[in-house]
């Protein structure tokens, strides 16, 4: 039985940190993913990734909705993306990755930061859409891992998807979420 | 097939699930309604975008990076936590990690009766004392099985010795004990040997704490219990007290006395198990003089009145420890627990329902099955084979659960074969399965 992100958190402050390393294992991916959007650079998407891990790690007894860790630690992973950014800056910034960051960092950006609206949805639907598309599994797989019928899977997923399409024209975002995705530098 | 029809199917459609006469049925319409069309096209092109990005991402692996870094965070020598620094800037916040903490203490101290702000200086004394702490031993006795977990409490039980050997610097080691069983982390990895159980089960990584030894760690690093404690007793109200007492010495003492609530329903199953679910009274004695943290004492609370069920009696700080404890020597034909695999046919034992799981479990041992049962527990030592082989199933119940427990306990009765064993078995068997592979485990209740 997989324990809710609460549960989780939890169970850390309550003299079990080790069991932080499974909220690293949940969002390990869609947090580098949306630091790949922040800051356009794998290698420094990783670095900041596990910044933010550590640094919510050590804030966890001030996180006050610890249901709400994930948009939290997105939260903690912008920061980190912006203090790379001034220091990139403070460094003299140059060349594509610099740019791409100096454009994600100050809003101006053509795409959309899909884990952020990813966040906004119910636990029970976010583990879905990460385990689908973020840890690649089947729908299959992801029923045999949550311990429940194909049908409740893909009936969650039309959910999810009908929520995130919601969110993302309540945040204006009309265009195709795909545009840029891709373009970055391949790791 | 019309709109509606259509349109419930496109998540099956986009996710390549509809067999081909649907998905035909699927397209045709697609092709007629330019509506339909545009909406399927919008749920594509997100799906496009998810697959993206998690394929951007696929071979992020970052826990064992965190999780080392986490552990060096938090086992910065005590000169570098809490207590230390807050005392250094005296209540000053912005600490970084231990702001929070901090914070807690100052709300105390400023927001609380002032027996609950007296404990809570005490025990920051206590941390002040320790701030350059290198080294410390733990010995006293607890009121359990001796060769269960160690944080497992039997109220009815008589005392055995449990020990606990911790060095900070150099290097993160330490040793816990108690008669049935032993673990060792040596700076690169934990090793947990049971006994009697001649198994044992190995953690590759510079843990600060394994296999059940949480509690006993918190005591030997105050500024964490400090912080556990205060917390605690701002988030769910316990009372914490404070008293002098003069020793036969002469010395004078001062006492924090805390009252724990589990928070655990009084019909939990797992109630007064263990440490963590169960009512306390904890009760810490530092010398006055030197502040040191010198005693600590567990009362286990019940409706019915108290029992004594941990008595920490000795603590040694900064004293060398032999490098002979770092060791454990272990015999050559022990068995090793395994993480469970993902089988060939895996999809078979990850569907079943604990009920099913336990069922499988001692039809197999019935049968002397022992690859099969080897599927639902590990290690199947000689001993689980003595014990459960030729066994016969007289019921099993109806699975239910504990709040402080992940997995599920499923009421049995059996009939145990060997002659020494000659005796029917009613209890419950506790499975869970939060392991990688998503099959049931038997974790114990025999």
């Amino acid at each position: 039985m997989d324990l809710t992100d609460k549960e989780n958190v939890e169970r850390c402050r309550d003299g079990h940190p080790e069991d932080f390393g499974l909220l690293v294992d949940r969002y390990q991916k869609s947090v580098f993913s949306y630091l790949v959007w922040r800051v356009g650079n794998y290698s420094q998407a990783e670095e900041a990734a596990q910044e933010s891990f550590v640094r919510a790690f050590l804030s966890l007894g001030k996180l006050r909705k610890p249901e709400s860790f994930y948009s939290w630690l997105l939260g903690i992973a912008g920061r980190v993306a912006q203090e790379q950014f001034r220091a990139e800056l403070r460094r003299g910034p140059d060349g594509e990755a610099a740019e791409a960051m100096a454009a994600s960092a100050t809003g101006d950006t053509p795409d959309y930061p899909l884990e952020e609206v990813i966040a906004v949805l119910p636990e029970n639907h976010r583990r879905v859409i990460l385990l689908r598309y973020y840890e690649g599994l089947s729908c299959q797989e992801v029923a045999t891992r949550l311990a429940m019928p194909l049908g409740t899977v893909t009936k969650t997923l039309s959910r999810a998807y009908l929520l995130l399409r919601q969110e993302l024209e309540a945040r204006d975002f009309r265009e195709s979420p795909e545009k840029t995705v891709n373009k970055r530098e391949q790791p | 097939m019309n709109c509606a029809e259509c349109r419930d199917h496109f998540i099956v459609c986009v996710e390549g699930l509809l067999d081909r006469g649907q998905s035909l049925q699927c397209q045709a319409h697609l092709e007629t309604c330019a509506e339909c069309r545009a909406e399927y096209e919008q749920i594509a092109s997100l799906q496009r975008c998810l697959v993206a990005r998690g394929q951007a991402a696929a071979g992020v692996r970052m826990v064992e990076a965190v999780m080392r870094r986490v552990r060096q965070e938090q086992f910065k020598p005590e000169r570098e936590t809490i207590m230390s620094k807050l005392l250094k800037h005296r209540w000053g916040f912005g600490l970084g990690a231990t702001a929070c903490a901090a914070a807690i203490l100052l709300s105390i101290l400023l927001t609380t009766p002032k027996a609950q702000a007296r404990a809570a200086e005490i025990m920051t004394q206590g941390a002040q004392a320790v701030a350059k702490l290198t080294s410390i031993h733990l010995r006293g006795q607890v009121r359990t099985a001796p060769q269960d977990n160690f944080s497992h409490i039997d109220a009815d039980r008589e005392f055995c010795a449990i020990e606990l050997w911790k060095q900070f610097a150099p290097e993160l080691k330490w040793r816990a004990e108690k008669p049935g069983r032993v673990v060792v982390m040596d700076g690169d990895s934990a090793v947990l040997y049971i006994k009697n159980g001649h198994y044992g089960a190995k953690y590759p990584h510079a843990s600060p704490s394994a296999y059940d030894t949480e509690w006993l760690h918190r005591i030997a690093s105050l500024s964490n219990t400090i912080s556990n404690e205060l917390r605690n007793a701002q988030a769910k109200g316990w009372q914490m007290d404070t008293s002098e007492e003069t020793a036969a010495d002469g010395k004078v003492k001062s006492v924090v006395t805390i009252h724990a609530k589990s928070g655990i329903p009084e019909n939990d199953y797992l109630k007064n198990s263990f440490f963590d679910n169960a009512d306390t009274r904890r009760v810490y004695r530092f010398d006055t003089q030197t502040k040191l943290l010198e005693t600590v004492r567990y009362y286990l609370v019940r409706p019915a009145g108290e029992t004594l069920i941990f008595d920490l009696s000795q603590i040694d700080y900064n004293q060398p420890i032999d490098t002979k404890v770092w060791q454990l020597d272990l015999p050559a034909d022990m068995t090793w627990a395994q993480e469970p695999q993902t089988l060939p046919d895996n999809e078979k034992y990850a569907s079943l329902t604990a009920e099913q799981a336990a069922r499988a479990f001692l039809e197999a041992c019935s049968r002397k099955d022992w690859d099969e049962a080897g599927k639902f527990m590990s290690p199947i030592t000689e001993q689980v084979k003595q014990y459960l082989g030729g066994l016969e199933i007289v019921s099993l119940g109806e699975s239910f659960t504990s709040q402080s427990y992940r997995g599920r306990f499923v009421p049995y009765e059996i009939k145990l074969p060997a002659q020494q064993f000659n005796a029917t078995k009613k209890w419950n068997l506790a499975v869970r399965n939060d392991n990688p592979a998503h099959r049931w485990q038997v974790d114990g209740g025999f």
